[in-house]
C-alpha cells in the first residue's frame, strides 16, 4: 500500500469504529459523512484529536468544518497536504 | 435596530456614487472612511453626556488596539505596510477629531446624535491614548505574544460582561454621570447602549484567537479596521471572518463598478429584506406577537400559543430581513457577506436548526467554544466519558450564545435549553443511526418520521423563545407554565 492508501484505510477504520460506531458500515471515499448524518461537530473534534495523535498534525479548530472535512477524500487530502508541508 | 428607510436610502446612494464614480484603487479607503462616519451617524442618542460620541470613538480605538496586538510576529511583514498603516492612523485621527466639530453645528445638521466634546480636548486625549497604545505595543512586542493575545481576549470578555450585565453597566453609567456632572441617580442599564459592540467584540476575539493559532493572515491597519466596522454589517452582523472579508476587500480595485448583475442581485436582496422586516415582521409586531405586556394579560392557553408563534415568526422575519438588507448593501459595495439564515423553522432536528439560525454566530461559537473545549477535554488523561464531554461542551457553547445576547438568567436558561436539546439529540441520533439509515428504504415511513421530527423541533424552538423574549425570570416561568395549562 502506498502512503495515501495507508492514510485512507486508517481513517476509514477509525471513522467506522469510533465515530459511526458500526464497523460493518461500508463507507465510500466520496460520501458526505457529516452531511449524510453519520457524524456531527463533536465527531469532527474527535477526528481532530485522532489526527493529532496518529499523524502528529494539528488541524486548527476553524478548519474542522463540514465544508472542509465532509468526505474521506477531503480528509486524506488535508492530511497529505499537512504531512507534505 | 436603528436601520430605517432613510438610512437605507443614504447607504444605497453612497453605494451608487462609490461604484460609479470612484477610481478602483480608492474603494478600500472609501469603505474605511464611509464606515467610520457611519458608526458615529448610526449610534442612537445616549443619556450620559458625550457617550454617543465617545462610544463610536472607543470602537475605533478597540479596532486599532486589536490590530496592534494581532500583527504577525515577523518584522518583515510589518515594515512593508508601515507607510499605509501610518496614513490610516492619521485618517482615523482626523475623522475622530473632525466628528467632534459637530459640536458647533446646529442639531439638524449634526452627524453625531448629540453634542460631542470640544475638538481640542478630544485631540489631546486621543493623542495621549495613541501614545499609550504605542507604548503598550512596544512592551507587548517583547513579551510572549500568546500571553498578550490571551490578555487581549480576557480584556474583551471583561468589557463585554461589564456592559451586558445590568448591575455592572448601571454602575459604569453612574460613574460616567458623576464625571460629566449629571445626576448619577438617573443611571439605567440602557444608558450605555453601545451600537454594534457585541459584534465588534466577537470579531475582535476571532482575530486575537486566530493570531494565537497562526491562522490570521497579515492585515494592514486599513483592512483590519474596515473588517471590524464595515458599515452594512456593523449594527447586527453577520459576523464575517477576517480572512474571507479581506479577499473581497483586496479584489475591489478590479471590480466592475456599475455591474448590472451585482446591482440586480443586491437590489433583490434589499427588496426581500425590506419586505420581511417592514411588511411581515412589523405587521406581526402590531399585537400579533408575544411581548412582556401581553404575556401578562393573556387569557387562554391557545391565545398564548398563537402569540408565541407570532413572536417566533416576527423574530425570524425581522432578523432575516435585516440580514438580507445587510448582505444586499454589502454587495453594492463589493463585499459578499456570509449568509446568516437557511430556512431554520423548516429543519427536522435541533442540530440542523442551529446550522441554519444565526449561522455566523453559531459557527463562531463552534470555532471558539465548542471545538476547542471538546478537544481539550478529549485530551485529558484519564479521558472523561464522551457523553460527559458532549454535555459540558454543548451547554458551555449554547450558554455562551445565550449570554452574548445579554447577561441575565433568562438568556442563560435559553442557552441551557438549547444546550440540553442538542445533547439529547446527539444521544438519540448516535443510537438510532442504523435504524434511520434503513428508513431510507421505506419512503412513506421516512416522510412521516420527518414530519413528526419537524413538528417536535419547531415546538422545542418556539418554547425556547419564551426565555429569550421575556426579560423577567418570574414572568417567563409563569408564561412557560401557562403554555401547558398551569397557573391560570
Amino acid at each position: 500500500m502506498n502512503e495515501e492508501q495507508t492514510i485512507r484505510e486508517k481513517l476509514r477504520a477509525f471513522i467506522t469504529r469510533e465515530l459511526i460506531r458500526d464497523e460493518s458500515y461500508n463507507l465510500g471515499d466520496d460520501e458526505g459523512i457529516v452531511t449524510g448524518g453519520l457524524m456531527d461537530s463533536f465527531s469532527l473534534a474527535e477526528f481532530g484529536v485522532y489526527v493529532e495523535d496518529e499523524f502528529n498534525i494539528y488541524i486548527p479548530d476553524s478548519d474542522l468544518t463540514v465544508e472542509k472535512l465532509d468526505t474521506l477524500n477531503q480528509m486524506v487530502a488535508r492530511i497529505q497536504r499537512d504531512l507534505g508541508a | 435596530m436603528p436601520l430605517d428607510l432613510a438610512s437605507l436610502l443614504t447607504f444605497a446612494t453612497a453605494a451608487v456614487l462609490y461604484a460609479g464614480l470612484l477610481n478602483g484603487r480608492w474603494r478600500g479607503w472609501a469603505l474605511l472612511i464611509g464606515s467610520t462616519l457611519a458608526i458615529y451617524w448610526l449610534q442612537p442618542p445616549l443619556a450620559p453626556r458625550f457617550a454617543d460620541y465617545v462610544l463610536p470613538t472607543a470602537t475605533l480605538a478597540l479596532a486599532i488596539l486589536g490590530w496592534l496586538l494581532t500583527r504577525p510576529p515577523d518584522v518583515e511583514s510589518r515594515q512593508t505596510t508601515l507607510r499605509e498603516d501610518r496614513l490610516t492612523l492619521v485618517v482615523l485621527f482626523v475623522l475622530a477629531v473632525g466628528m467632534a466639530f459637530n459640536r458647533y453645528l446646529d442639531a439638524a445638521y449634526r452627524l453625531t446624535a448629540s453634542r460631542p466634546p470640544s475638538p481640542l480636548w478630544t485631540a489631546v486625549i486621543l493623542l495621549g491614548l495613541g501614545g499609550l497604545f504605542l507604548l503598550s505595543a512596544r512592551l507587548a512586542a517583547k513579551a510572549d505574544q500568546r500571553r498578550v493575545l490571551s490578555g487581549g481576549i480576557l480584556f474583551m470578555v471583561v468589557v463585554f460582561v461589564a456592559l451586558k450585565t445590568a448591575v455592572l453597566s448601571t454602575a459604569v453609567a453612574q460613574l460616567w454621570r458623576t464625571l460629566t456632572g449629571q445626576n448619577p441617580a438617573l443611571a439605567a442599564p440602557t444608558d450605555l447602549a453601545w451600537l454594534g459592540f457585541s459584534y465588534v467584540a466577537f470579531r475582535l476575539i476571532h482575530t486575537l484567537r486566530d493570531r494565537q493559532t497562526g491562522l490570521l493572515p497579515a492585515l494592514s491597519l486599513r483592512e483590519y479596521v474596515t473588517y471590524i466596522i464595515f458599515a452594512p454589517a456593523f449594527i447586527a452582523g453577520p459576523i464575517d471572518r477576517a480572512e474571507r472579508f479581506v479577499q473581497d476587500l483586496r479584489a475591489l480595485p478590479h471590480m466592475v463598478g456599475l455591474d448590472a448583475a451585482r446591482f440586480g442581485e443586491a437590489g433583490l436582496r434589499i427588496a426581500s429584506g425590506l419586505f420581511k422586516k417592514f411588511v411581515i415582521a412589523d405587521s406581526l409586531a402590531q399585537g400579533m406577537s408575544l411581548t412582556a405586556v401581553n404575556a401578562a394579560q393573556a387569557t387562554s392557553t391557545l391565545g398564548l400559543w398563537m402569540l408565541l408563534y407570532g413572536y417566533a415568526l416576527r423574530l425570524y422575519f425581522d432578523f432575516a430581513g435585516y440580514t438580507d438588507m445587510a448582505i444586499g448593501l454589502g454587495l453594492l459595495f463589493g463585499i459578499r457577506l456570509p449568509e446568516n439564515f437557511d430556512r431554520p423553522y423548516l429543519k427536522s432536528n435541533i442540530t440542523t436548526f442551529w446550522q441554519s439560525w444565526h449561522m455566523t454566530l453559531s459557527s463562531w461559537a463552534r470555532f471558539y467554544v465548542f471545538t476547542p473545549l471538546s478537544r481539550s477535554l478529549l485530551r485529558r488523561k484519564p479521558r472523561p466519558s464522551p457523553t460527559l464531554i458532549v454535555l459540558v461542551a454543548q451547554i458551555a457553547t449554547m450558554t455562551t450564545i445565550g449570554l452574548w445576547h445579554g447577561i441575565s438568567w433568562t438568556f442563560f436558561i435559553w442557552g441551557l435549553w438549547h444546550g440540553v436539546g442538542l445533547f439529547v439529540h446527539k444521544q438519540w441520533s448516535d443510537r438510532t443511526r442504523k435504524w434511520y439509515r434503513e428508513l431510507a428504504e421505506k419512503p412513506w415511513q421516512k416522510r412521516a418520521w420527518t414530519l413528526f421530527s419537524w413538528f417536535v423541533t419547531l415546538q422545542f424552538v418556539v418554547l425556547g423563545w419564551v426565555w429569550f423574549l421575556l426579560p423577567e425570570l418570574g414572568l417567563a416561568a409563569a408564561t412557560f407554565g401557562k403554555l401547558f395549562g398551569f397557573g391560570w
